[in-house]
């Protein structure tokens, strides 16, 4: 069955919260409600589900790779031409220290933008259903489900208070 | 309730902030035009002293002195201000929320500072010959790293700037009409402000805060080596890097000092940038400047007793022979006058004094540069083993002088146009405590009361 989002338009964050348990008590799942706000509520102020994310392993797999490249090019040029210079060893960690600390931050940098971007599933060509009083303090529920179950969050989204509901596609 | 404390600010609802700030990001008065216009042709100015500079050549690098000086110069000031912004985020101070976006803007300026650092590395000579923390790495090894450096520091500080700015241009999108709303909608990038964005963003500008800290440092310490302890014969000093990057620490914040009381003073932001940010900044600045002392300090005692004729020569070029006059100017500016006027609580507690502190250390700041890379740049024979005779003080000619001038117009210059691209106030953080921060009456006093949700 088709699936279509809703959007409720609330004006303070109590109602917002009420709606939230209506909608869940309704039978609502966590993954098919959203909430969209002007400003960063704290995490759970509508009950909302915590959302999870590998924010965390992009700096270091990027860490990782970029350390492994830079111990590849110094420790293999060392070994491809070994020269021993002043009787240190051919492969002197002092001497590699700076490339493999400059390698691992470039690595974790790159994946780090690189990860903000994916995880942030930016950028969108199309914004989707949104309200331009969102930024003006106005606090949405978005609601995606299936046709029927959509009629039906309409209903408990005006009986919960909201002002305005808009749809989407 | 207005005590200087952004009180006024915080006493409009959310919606008023927003609405204010954004008025002000799309204005364009008539002295903002001004202002463009005359770092315009001062900018221009600097060009036309390039283009003297580049008939000379490359072949010497003494001429080129005061051209790395001022590049260095905004690489220890303005690329090091989103510290500002960083450092307070990652110890969650409340105060910074109205200037970290100001601070974070600096990152425009490290992309301007980029292209003016790509001559001097056709004035970097190869390592062969010579000792450098490249130890026997290709010789062309401190050209491709400081450059990827450079690169990856202005890549990590704008990634910041954007990453943190997305919903204040959502905010600007859904306030604006026309082009306008096409460009904001593009830097937006499709933002509503769902709860897995807002928990993103909240991360991610901490992993990028953090690494943009680490990786500052080490441009300084690659910068510093390369650039300055590379071109001396003998000078052995591992003290010195670690110097640059605490003056960059200290200059960040006497760069944010200004910046803000122009903000406030002339841009129509004193509603938000009031007492609080001054008074916590001071505090930093005398700490920095007495660290700035110590460090000078623990450098120039080793040399000074050691006295090994390459340790006297050193002391003689930076401090006591060509360039004493500017040692002496810049010693007074970073640590005397921050000393002996941040020490009392009057001048840390008010926002003036902060101010002309920080102009004292920014002025300061720019004659130590003049003074380590003009006197570096001086040496003619880079692979000798040691310092043996001390090169005479060079002093700027008029290609020099619009070289600095249209070099620090120019970062005045993307700074200015930045604004009109970012809110210089940042929105989101300010209307985030709004959210969390209460007035209560406390017995016979009025309190803030701040919710601490994490």
């Amino acid at each position: 069955m088709a699936r279509r989002s809703i959007l409720g338009l609330f004006s303070d964050p109590d109602t917002t919260a009420n709606a939230m348990d209506a909608l869940r008590g309704a039978g609502y799942k966590d993954w098919e409600l959203d909430i969209l706000s002007g400003a960063p509520y704290p995490e759970g102020t509508f009950g909302e589900h915590m959302p999870s994310h590998h924010l965390f392993k992009f700096p270091l797999i990027g860490a990782a790779c970029g350390l492994a490249v830079a111990i590849l090019l110094t420790a293999g040029t060392q070994l491809a031409y070994p020269v021993v210079t002043g009787g240190k060893p051919i492969l002197a960690i002092p001497a590699m220290a700076i490339i493999c600390y400059e390698g691992t931050m470039l690595g974790a940098i790159l994946f780090t933008v690189f990860g903000i971007i994916f995880e942030s599933r930016l950028p969108r060509p199309r914004v989707g259903i949104y309200d331009k009083r969102i930024t003006e303090g106005y606090i949405g529920i978005v609601v995606t489900s299936d046709e029927t179950r959509v009629v039906q969050a309409e209903k408990t989204l005006k009986m919960a208070g909201a002002i305005e509901i808009k749809s989407g596609a | 309730m207005h005590n200087g404390h952004n009180g006024e600010a915080l006493a409009a609802s959310p919606e008023e902030v927003t609405q204010d700030i954004l008025r002000k990001h799309r204005e364009f008065t008539p002295r903002f035009k001004a202002l463009v216009a005359v770092l315009a042709v001062l900018f221009l100015l600097g060009v036309v002293g390039f283009i003297i500079r580049l008939q000379d050549g490359f072949e010497h690098r003494v001429k080129w002195g005061y051209y790395a000086a001022v590049v260095v110069y905004l690489l220890t000031t303005a690329q090091a201000a989103p510290m500002v912004a960083i450092a307070p985020r990652l110890a969650k101070a409340n105060w910074r929320r109205p200037v970290s976006r100001a601070a974070e803007m600096f990152g425009v300026v490290g992309l301007f500072n980029l292209l003016l650092f790509i001559p001097l590395l056709f004035l970097l000579p190869s390592t062969e010959g010579r000792r450098t923390i490249w130890f026997d790495g290709p010789s062309m090894s401190p050209h491709i790293w400081d450059t990827l450096a450079m690169v990856f520091l202005v890549l990590c500080g704008l990634a910041m700037l954007w990453a943190g700015s997305l919903p204040d241009m959502a905010a600007a999108r859904d306030h604006s009409s026309g082009r306008r709303q096409g460009l904001f909608a593009k830097l937006a990038m499709g933002w509503r402000g769902t709860d897995l964005q807002w928990f993103l963003i909240r991360h991610r500008i901490g992993a990028l805060a953090s690494l943009y800290f680490m990786f500052l440092v080490f441009t300084h310490f690659l910068i510093a080596s390369d650039f300055v302890l590379g071109l001396v014969p003998g000078w052995k000093d591992s003290i010195f890097p670690a110097f640059q990057a605490l003056s960059a620490l200290q200059s960040s914040i006497a760069t944010m000092l200004v910046t803000m009381f122009v903000l406030r003073k002339w841009c129509g932001y004193e509603r938000y940038i009031g007492l609080e940010q001054f008074w916590a900044l001071s505090k930093l600045l005398l700490a920095t400047s007495l660290l700035w002392f110590y460090f000078w300090w623990s450098g120039f005692i080793i040399f000074w007793y050691g006295r090994q004729p390459v340790e006297q020569n050193v002391i003689s070029l930076i401090i006591s022979g060509p360039y004493l006059p500017i040692f002496f100017t810049t010693f007074i500016l970073n640590f005397i006058i921050p000393l002996v006027l941040l020490i009392w609580n009057a001048v840390r507690r008010s926002i003036l004094g902060p101010t002309v502190v920080g102009c004292s250390i920014l002025v300061g700041t720019f004659f130590d540069r003049i003074r380590l890379y003009v006197s570096a740049f001086s040496i003619e024979d880079v692979t000798a083993h040691a310092l043996t005779v001390v090169p005479p003080a060079h002093t700027p000619d008029i290609a020099d002088i619009l070289i600095i001038i249209g070099a620090l117009s120019g970062a005045g210059l993307s700074y200015a146009l930045a604004t009109k691209v970012f809110p210089v106030v940042n929105i989101w953080e300010i209307k985030e405590y709004m959210l969390l921060r209460v007035q209560a009456a406390f017995h016979r006093m009025e309190v803030t009361i701040l919710a601490k949700p994490e």
